[in-house]
């Protein structure tokens, strides 16, 4: 990230990560035949007691990056430093140390819960991979502590995930992610499962752990809504990079890319006047295949700016180029691959888009002052019955 | 029977012809006083209780609850496809004036499958993963229609373009596990459009899929539905989803409907005080009401707002008005006496005993 802050600050950084995966063929014998670029060189830093959002559609990457963040996966390139300590180049002992300060929260759960074990077990689980964790007072006391704290009744210790709602499960996971004194939480889309109302109380509890605790979460999810709700900065991800990165008020209000812009006019509203005011910026498709990215900027296939630039009347209409099979697109969409600059506003606000000038402009006249939104009575009915 | 996309969304055009015309306004499906009954270990439990609306053709209707409110329990008893431990108790469905589980249940599976389609939440599930797309299209068509091979076939290709599924006649002979979630929702829309139904149910039909994905699945069943003058019917826990696609919302709250009004109505002024609770637990980007300023300052952001406790399982129902545990209007009477659901303003409902109060007091 641009901005530099304290040293001391930053709980967690990676620097030009990337984690592929092979993509092999054959029934006998396993050719390498190409390679999932997942995660392709992303930078981004965590602060103490903040929270960062990262969002992006499915195969963006975004549980990749978590994955390797919690050290379920190797990272094929780039570092995870931790209190500004390389994680690959320290020992095994204290690697395992340092894993124990970043837990991650999963989304399921109904799956990440093992059916067979009593809450309690679950809880205390990581004691056993983390048997110095153990608080003084013993096992059952530092489960008993667990529970009370993300607002479960310590007396349901004895019970089975299947006893729990949705919801509950949830701070279960919370509870087993804090057990070992984490300072760090990775939450991978935590409230998704959730009814709606369940989704603002585990919010909320996050939010209330965060103040008491001191904990620094990095909140990934595709509801660009809730991760307004709890993050102080956000990172947008497509196909594996970092398109867009800043504090959320930047991101949200003054997006400088039109993939940041598509996936806040997606999300719906819940006020039937503000959805006809508001025309949906529609992505077509589904994101191509992280395992061959499209040429240049790999949004081009799907960008709606490229393409109201070339059919524009400016030069970059002029210049345009027919991608194979895609929308016609001003050429250096096509072949030039956008790095993140920063956007003047403030320095951590930067967006790897050719033309952040347009796409800005675009943001600021479409996000409607919540003052001057029209009164719902005087609004003619938009469906037109 | 036809495929082709017609114009005509406005009220007045007619519809286009199909087995039946499809006149806006005209009631298609009416459920009254329905109740399902799941048999379990600890006695029976009434899961829907007293459900009654009506789908009429080229509208919306949203049925919003959450998990265990009965929302998809009763449309699974609309379509004749109840598990074995439920059954109806009472109540009736009719479709277009022919009671439906009056009917032999063969009869009325085999309405459902014509008349009346359903598309699911898991896609991935209700599709067979050993067969390929096309024959999973094909095979209703040829049972039900009668078709043969090529022009099931010829049908399954106009089904897919009509999702808009890309490349369509080479994408048929693939399998389930090749599409992506928004893919194979398109594939299960297409499924239920193939025998044209008047009614389509749509059980959570985006809630496992992106935003994006989302808006285009909501644009594309919006599209089909004013272009088909169909009855749709869309079952979804999330306010937001339904607030540009509805036309009318019935809230559902522990197997029973708690308010019952248009759309416009219900997004200004709830008449029961769990809509506003839900209302107001959607998270909102436009708003932030937290005072959050300055992210740099280091202030921590103000609290969602929530609905304290979660929906009663059926069978521990609260006494009363089942939502009086989580009411903050709540009083004495709302724990012993059951509102019932009554007209509190012209073409609204609600089962709240101080729904006046809350529509004076959020107009005030």
């Amino acid at each position: 990230m641009a901005e530099e802050g304290p040293k001391d600050d930053v709980v967690l950084e990676v620097r030009d990560l990337a984690k592929s995966y092979p993509v092999r063929s054959g029934v006998v014998l396993k050719r390498t035949v190409g390679q999932v670029q997942a995660v392709d060189g992303v930078s981004l830093t965590l602060r103490r007691g903040r929270t960062l959002g990262l969002v992006g559609e499915s195969g963006s990457g975004k549980s990749t990056l978590a994955r390797v963040l919690v050290g379920i996966e190797k990272p094929t390139r780039g570092t995870v430093l931790v209190d500004g300590e390389d994680v690959s180049t320290m020992s095994r002992a204290a690697r395992r140390e340092l894993r124990r300060s970043v837990q991650m929260v999963f989304q399921d759960p109904y799956t990440s819960l093992n059916p067979r074990m009593s809450v309690g077990d679950i809880v205390a689980e990581p004691f056993r991979i983390h048997p110095d964790a153990v608080p003084a007072g013993g096992r059952r006391q530092a489960v008993a502590e667990l529970l009370e704290l993300v607002g479960l009744d310590p007396d349901h210790v004895n019970r089975y995930p299947h006893q729990f709602s949705g919801g509950q499960r949830q701070r279960i996971g919370i509870a087993r992610a804090l057990a070992v004194k984490p300072r760090v939480l990775v939450c991978d889309e935590p409230v998704s499962a959730l009814d709606v109302s369940v989704q603002g109380q585990v919010i909320n509890l996050l939010a209330d752990l965060q103040d008491e605790l001191g904990l620094s979460y990095l909140f990934i999810a595709h509801d660009l809504a809730v991760v307004r709700h709890i993050a102080d900065e956000v990172a947008v991800m497509y196909l594996g990079r970092v398109v867009e990165q800043g504090v959320d008020r930047d991101v949200y209000d003054a997006s400088g890319h039109p993939y940041t812009r598509a996936l806040l006019s997606a999300v719906p509203v819940p006020d039937p006047a503000a959805q006809a005011d508001d025309e949906v910026l529609l992505l077509d498709g589904d994101p191509p295949s992280p395992a061959d990215p499209p040429s240049g900027c790999r949004f081009h296939t799907r960008c709606w700016l490229a393409r109201q630039l070339a059919s524009g009347t400016g030069p970059e209409a002029a210049d345009a180029v027919e991608t194979d099979g895609g929308p016609r697109v001003p050429r250096r969409c096509a072949t030039d691959d956008p790095v993140l600059v920063p956007l003047g506003r403030h320095d951590a606000h930067a967006a790897a888009c050719h033309f952040v000038g347009a796409a800005t402009a675009v943001s600021a006249a479409r996000r409607p002052d919540p003052a001057t939104v029209p009164d719902p009575a005087t609004v003619p009915d938009p469906r037109g019955s | 029977m036809e495929i082709e996309i017609q114009a005509g969304t406005e009220a007045g055009v007619p519809a286009p012809e199909t087995a039946q015309e499809r006149t806006v306004g005209t009631t298609l499906l009416e459920v009254s006083d329905l109740a399902v009954e799941f048999r379990t270990d600890d006695g029976t439990v009434r899961a829907v209780d007293g459900l009654s609306y009506r789908v009429e053709a080229g509208r919306t209707l949203a049925l919003v609850g959450e998990s265990g409110c009965g929302k998809s329990v009763s449309s699974l008893a609309v379509m004749g496809l109840l598990p074995a431990t439920a059954h109806v108790v009472a109540g009736q469905v009719r479709y277009r004036g022919d009671d439906l589980l009056a009917m032999p249940r063969t009869r009325h599976r085999a309405h459902c499958g014509r008349h009346v389609a359903m598309v699911f939440q898991d896609a991935l599930a209700a599709l067979n993963p050993v067969h390929t797309v096309g024959y999973q299209l094909t095979e209703s068509l040829r049972a039900r229609a009668g078709m043969s091979r090529r022009e099931s076939r010829r049908r399954a290709v106009e089904l897919l373009d009509l999702v808009k599924v890309p490349n369509a006649a080479q994408r048929i002979d693939e399998y389930p596990h090749q599409f992506s979630g928004g893919m194979r929702q398109r594939v299960m829309i297409a499924s239920a459009l193939a025998m044209d139904p008047d009614v389509l149910i749509a059980d959570e039909p985006t809630t496992a899929l992106d935003v994006t994905v989302q808006a285009q699945v909501m644009r594309l069943l919006a599209e089909i539905q004013a272009e088909r003058q169909m009855g749709l019917v869309l079952i979804t826990h999330d306010l937001g989803v339904v607030a540009g696609v509805a036309d009318d919302v019935t809230v559902m709250y522990a197997g029973r409907a708690v308010e019952r009004s248009a759309v416009r109505d219900l997004y200004a002024a709830p008449a029961h005080p769990y809509t506003r609770s839900l209302l107001r637990s959607v998270p909102r980007l436009g708003t932030r009401d937290d005072g959050h300023d300055d992210a740099h300052d280091g202030a921590r952001r103000g609290r969602l707002p929530v609905v304290p406790g979660r929906p009663p399982s059926p069978g521990h129902v609260p006494s009363g008005c089942p939502f009086h545990p989580r009411c903050d209007m709540a009083r004495d009477v709302c724990a012993t006496d059951r509102p019932p659901l009554a007209e509190v303003a012209a073409g609204r409902s609600s089962a709240c005993h101080f729904a006046d109060e809350l529509l004076g007091g959020d107009r005030g």
